[in-house]
């Protein structure tokens, strides 16, 4: 050792005197070095976790990522990560990630190795194959032109261009269960926010929300769940904002909010509701603006009855069928899809039809009534009035557990902030969206900023935080089963519905939805090309029809029940991730083959091994027939595409390095998965045959593996005209078949030939909307319905939150934000009479996607459940509900079977056998299912494995000890964790009993490195019949203390909590 | 290497800092890094004082480094497209026969 290596000789003889910089660093110290510093190259890319969308700059040396941080031009993120995006290097590049193709061949104990060409050519034969055993060219005497043999699942965290494969080979290979994560986590904000505003994405962005003089936070816990969004809430904060947290656990969220207020889970419609009902009888709302821009004056069809007449349901309920017929909601004067008189079924009963109301409400023809005054017995005003005259404080309290002064406060701080002058917009996420009514959630509040005139503003809006990178883009393009690109419904089976009949039915007089002709043979055009021709109905024909709801989890009952034998899981996992993972995993048990395509070993992957049916003998490896392939997926970082983030933006991220051995994007994997089976196909004459052999199927390829051109994709979803030029917005699109779109609203990013998504123009170089940073759907628009944002003369409500204005001399509208509205109509402008399409539209009317052009407080189609929200308990509650003699949504879709048992409620029999609340949440440094975070080491060392969270109270009278084991039950099963004594969960009083709560993360299972039970077990496949989400964010369990039964034994314990609460497959049924 | 009154001196002149860099033989993060004393790529953060700095650019100074930060252009996707509208008779027909060719170009 050299003298000079003594810190303190360096220390006393050098100028670092105090000792706080050079004189104490080690030799090891100075000798580290920057990864950056090494770098050959910097890649322009995007977080690949949440739906923030935080930008990433990749550094790149010889083949290899070597480091990954936050882009600080972004005006999303700022340069900021959150653990899990710091961390995603490890995702990229960590040990245990899977890089070769697996293969159990049936009633096999173990994987074994296959190449990566014979693989893709067995999948091949296996789609043939089920294709064709489970084809049905009509159903009931209808026309299906379907295959139910096979089904897919994943989506939301690929880029949109894979989306767009898949939906678009598996719909011309007639396979209609096509879903995603989208599903399960926010379907209910399509349906919701589309049929209330007009556009079912977040209305605002959350950048904006520094604009806001008050936010509520309800339904999410954004500081740990979007934490670097939160940001934002930071700023509006420090400028003076009031900042609500509303939540049945205390986190992060609460504590930098200046007011928490814990409530019941599952009763979030109790609690807007009373803020609607204070906002009424105070006079608290924006009469301008809701005169003005919304349906407030219209007058609702005669026959309508609401819940406050028929005690609890709606008029046209149909007890044996759990379903409406919504004929008596509509405006009175107004047809709702007149059509042709050829919708025969009771499809979109079922099928929940208000997902296509993403991008455009529900057709609606005729001119309403309306009474200005808002005096009209019968107009929308004064129904909302009477509906939530119950919905007083002290209702408030007893329902959701808070104090009346608290819920008081609550509502002084949001209508102190709404007017000309300010304001308010709400944040939610999961919390809000998957509960059996979780679209009626998300309409409370819809209805609320209506009225209170803050839909369209700066610093307003209802800010929808989603959770994966692209799930907006696997909506927008969606792999889901109701849908085709840019929420044009899928057809049903319905007798003689060719592509006019289909075009008449769905379409609108008025708004933007008129012009669904266009979009949908440009749609047509972009997958059919030549083929699509007016002789053929532009091969209309060739699109499989559903017959009511083929979602995720009704394909899990397919699978069960043997009809559907391949399944297709790309970056899913729904034996984690999905609500009752034991029905999951029995459903794939059931299946003749399966397809995993991840980063790792996903429980979904390896449960016929090591699932814990294996564990309880339920199933044996050698019984379990399922062949399974594991395909090993790319990284973001090894392949280019767009993700479409929370606020609608389509961000590119570059491809940094070629993906390792037999890793391949899902682009390729489809795209060659297609090449394959149209080459297999090729000499047939069938006809079944025709629509994936006229496919047009011929992107570029190139690199060492023949990849597929991102860069087409995008192009060919833009779209382009009959001279190759790439169109720049949907206006130019056509319904003669000139045009060709792969998804209209998509119409623009590549404008000019120039990928429009890729833009990253420093947020410090521009304005605080950054329109030149990405592209956001639709037309670039940051701020939707931003016409609102000025009064109906067209000049801004107040020059503190002036947005867009009327500009006289230049005859166009001129603003912060690229106007949502025609660019050159008056505020004046009065349709002449039979104007159609936009121009059938007045120039006040801000919402121009809805048929009215106004903002709908109530709904008078496009719902299955009611046209205004009302307060009903969650599937499996302690309790009644006081407001009504119905407990639940009469209309809620439930599948009783004897792997989806549901439980007593209230004061039904048994009850009291599952006492208390369970919520579910996520982690800041996990992800969903854990598929791209359990596998992470710096992630699982920081959140290493299950807990249960439990208040000190609660934790006293069941006997549980921090750091101990607890075990919980329902009546789906059971699991155990470790118990977190914490103040975090508030035992509330509730109808005048103590009532207590817990929380669980919902991310773990028994693979990878932080590892635990799946919450999943607990909950059941109960659902929002609209949407078809899942309610998993509340539900009845009980908690005892130690750890669960093993093998055998566990089943007992099952069936012994069963047979105590009286369970059958008939429990929880009743209307 | 050049010192910072020089890059300073360049930058008052009206030179851009890649124009700088160009007549004193640096790459242009360099000179920025000579200029103000930090780093074009972010890799440190600025303190209150900092923003005062002569030559700072506020966002942006990644493109110095020679980080793409605006698309790509893609030539084989266009002459893809081309092939495919013109390979499309149904198309050029409609397009052909349309009464109103507004918009069209």
């Amino acid at each position: 050792v050299k003298l000079g290596d003594w810190p303190v000789l360096r220390q006393l003889t050098g100028p670092d005197h105090f000792g706080r910089g050079a004189a104490v660093a080690s030799p090891t110290t100075r000798g580290l070095e920057a990864r950056v510093a090494s770098a050959d190259k910097v890649v322009k890319s995007v977080c690949p976790y949440c739906a923030v969308g935080c930008a990433q700059n990749v550094y790149v040396k010889g083949d290899d990522v070597i480091q990954i941080e936050g882009d600080p031009d972004s005006p999303v993120s700022r340069g900021r990560l959150c653990p899990k995006g710091s961390a995603s290097l490890q995702l990229t590049t960590r040990d245990n990630r899977q890089s070769r193709v697996l293969y159990r061949r049936p009633n096999a104990g173990d994987w074994e190795p296959l190449d990566l060409d014979t693989a893709m050519h067995m999948v091949a034969d296996r789609v043939i194959a089920a294709r064709r055993d489970g084809w049905q060219w009509e159903q009931d005497g209808k026309r299906t032109r379907r295959t139910m043999g096979l089904a897919s699942l994943g989506g939301a965290t690929l880029d949109n261009e894979e989306n767009y494969l898949i939906k678009k080979l598996f719909t011309a290979l007639g396979i209609v269960q096509v879903e995603n994560q989208a599903r399960i986590c926010h379907s209910s904000t399509v349906v919701a926010l589309g049929t209330s505003f007009g556009r079912g994405g977040s209305t605002t962005f959350p950048a904006d929300l520094q604009n806001s003089d008050c936010i509520v936070i309800q339904g999410s816990n954004m500081a740990e769940s979007h934490p670097v969004a939160y940001q934002w809430i930071a700023e509006a904060k420090a400028r003076g904002a009031a900042v609500i947290h509303v939540d049945p656990r205390f986190s992060r969220t609460s504590a930098l909010a200046d007011l928490f207020v814990p409530l019941r889970a599952g009763t979030d419609i109790a609690f807007l509701g009373g803020i609607i009902n204070h906002v009424l009888t105070e006079h608290k709302y924006f009469r301008d603006y809701v005169q003005a821009y919304t349906n407030a004056s219209t007058i609702v069809d005669d026959r309508f009855e609401d819940t406050e007449d028929l005690d609890g349901v709606f008029s046209g309920l149909k007890p044996e069928k759990r379903t409406y017929d919504p004929t008596t909601w509509g405006y009175k004067g107004m047809a709702v899809n007149s059509a042709s008189g050829q919708r025969d079924a009771d499809y979109e009963k079922v099928a929940g039809g208000a997902h296509s109301a993403g991008s455009g409400g529900p057709g609606l023809r005729g001119t309403p009534e309306r009474d200005e005054t808002l005096e009209h017995p019968r107009c929308v005003f004064q129904i909302l009035k009477r509906h939530y005259a119950r919905y007083t404080p002290e209702v408030v309290a007893d329902i959701c557990g808070v104090p009346v002064e608290t819920f008081t406060r609550v509502c002084d701080l949001i209508t102190a902030n709404s007017n000309p002058d300010r304001t308010t917009s709400f944040v939610y996420a999961v919390g809000w969206t998957q509960h059996t009514v979780g679209v009626q959630y998300i309409r409370t509040a819809s209805i609320l900023q209506l009225l209170l005139g803050n839909i369209g503003r700066p610093g307003g809006g209802i800010e929808a935080m989603r959770g994966h990178a692209s799930i907006q883009g696997s909506s927008d393009i969606p792999t889901l089963f109701d849908l085709l690109p840019g929420y044009i419904p899928m057809p049903h089976a319905h007798h003689h519905e060719d592509l006019d009949a289909f075009l008449a039915a769905d379409s609108a007089e008025r708004g933007y939805w008129a012009k669904m002709d266009a979009y949908v043979v440009s749609l047509l055009k972009a997958w059919w090309g030549p083929a699509a021709t007016p002789d053929n109905g532009f091969c209309f024909d060739y699109l499989p029809r559903i017959t009511g709801s083929h979602s995720t989890y009704d394909t899990v009952v397919e699978q069960l029940e043997g009809r559907c034998k391949g399944y297709f899981l790309m970056g899913e996992n729904p034996a984690v991730g999905s609500a009752n993972s034991r029905m999951q995993r029995k459903g794939m048990a059931n299946l003749d083959w399966l397809v995993v395509r991840d980063f790792a070993l996903i429980e979904s992957a390896t449960w016929w091994k090591d699932g814990p049916e294996i564990e309880t003998g339920e199933m044996t490896t050698d019984g379990i027939g399922t062949e399974v392939f594991f395909f090993p997926a790319a990284a973001h970082t090894e392949k280019a595409g767009s993700f479409t983030n929370t606020q609608r933006m389509l961000q590119w991220h570059h491809q940094a390095v070629e993906p390792k051995g037999d890793c391949r994007s899902d682009l390729w994997f489809v795209y060659h998965l297609g090449r394959i089976i149209r080459d297999k196909l090729a000499a047939s004459t069938d006809d079944i045959d025709r629509p994936v052999l006229d496919l047009t199927w011929d992107y570029p390829t190139s690199g060492p593996a023949d990849d597929p051109s991102a860069e087409a994709v995008l192009a060919e979803i833009n779209g382009w005209d009959h001279t190759g030029r790439l169109v720049s917005s949907y206006e130019e699109l056509k319904p003669d078949g000139s045009t060709s779109c792969g998804c209209w609203i998509y119409s623009g990013v590549y404008a000019d030939g120039v990928n429009q998504a890729a833009r990253r123009k420093p947020y410090l170089q521009q304005d605080w909307m950054a329109k030149e940073w990405g592209w956001a759907w639709p037309a670039n628009r940051r701020i939707l319905y931003n016409r609102a944002s000025a009064d109906p003369a067209g000049q801004p409500w107040s020059e503190r939150k002036a947005l867009l204005w009327w500009n006289e001399d230049q005859g166009q509208w001129a603003g912060h934000d690229v106007p949502d509205f025609p660019p050159g109509k008056r505020p004046d402008y009065v349709p002449p009479e039979g104007a159609r399409g936009i121009d059938g539209l007045s120039g006040a009317e801000p919402f121009i996607m809805q048929a009215d052009g106004r903002g709908w407080l109530y709904a008078p189609a496009g719902l299955v459940d009611g046209p205004l929200p009302t307060h009903y308990e969650p599937q499996d509650s302690p309790f009644d509900n006081p407001l009504y003699a119905h407990d639940r949504n009469p209309a809620r879709r439930i599948m009783p079977r004897p792997e989806n048992l549901l439980q007593p409620s209230g004061s039904e029999p048994g009850s009291d056998v599952f006492p208390f609340v369970l919520t579910t949440y996520r982690l800041t440094e996990h992800f969903t299912s854990g598929g791209m975070s359990r596998w992470a080491p710096y992630l699982s060392e920081l959140q290493p494995e299950l807990a249960v969270e439990v208040s000190p109270e609660l934790a006293a009278e069941r006997g549980l000890v921090n750091a101990g084991w607890a075990t919980i039950v329902s009546a789906r099963g059971a699991i155990e964790a470790r118990v977190l004594v914490t103040d975090r969960m508030t035992p509330l009083t509730v109808r005048g009993r103590r009532m207590h709560q817990i929380g669980m993360p919902y991310h773990f299972g028994p693979n990878g490195l932080a590892t635990g039970d799946a919450v999943n077990t607990l909950t059941s496949a109960s659902l929002d019949p609209n949407a078809h989400i899942q309610e998993v964010k509340a539900l009845a369990v009980d908690v005892v203390p130690g750890r669960r039964p093993r093998g055998p034994a566990l089943l007992d314990l099952i069936s012994s909590y069963q047979q105590r609460a009286g369970v059958t497959v008939s429990t929880g049924t009743s209307i | 290497m050049p010192t910072k009154e020089q890059v300073l001196q360049m930058l008052r002149s009206g030179d851009s800092y890649e124009a700088a860099a160009r007549r004193l033989g640096i790459p242009a993060g360099l000179a920025y890094m000579i200029a103000t004393g930090i780093p074009a790529d972010y890799s440190d953060s600025l303190g209150p004082d900092d923003y005062g700095r002569e030559g700072l650019q506020l966002g942006g100074t990644q493109a110095l480094l020679g980080v793409p930060n605006q698309p790509d252009a893609h030539p084989e996707v266009a002459a893809w497209i081309r092939g495919r509208a013109s390979g499309d008779d149904q198309m050029q027909d409609a397009a052909a026969t349309r009464p109103n060719q507004e918009g069209d170009k």
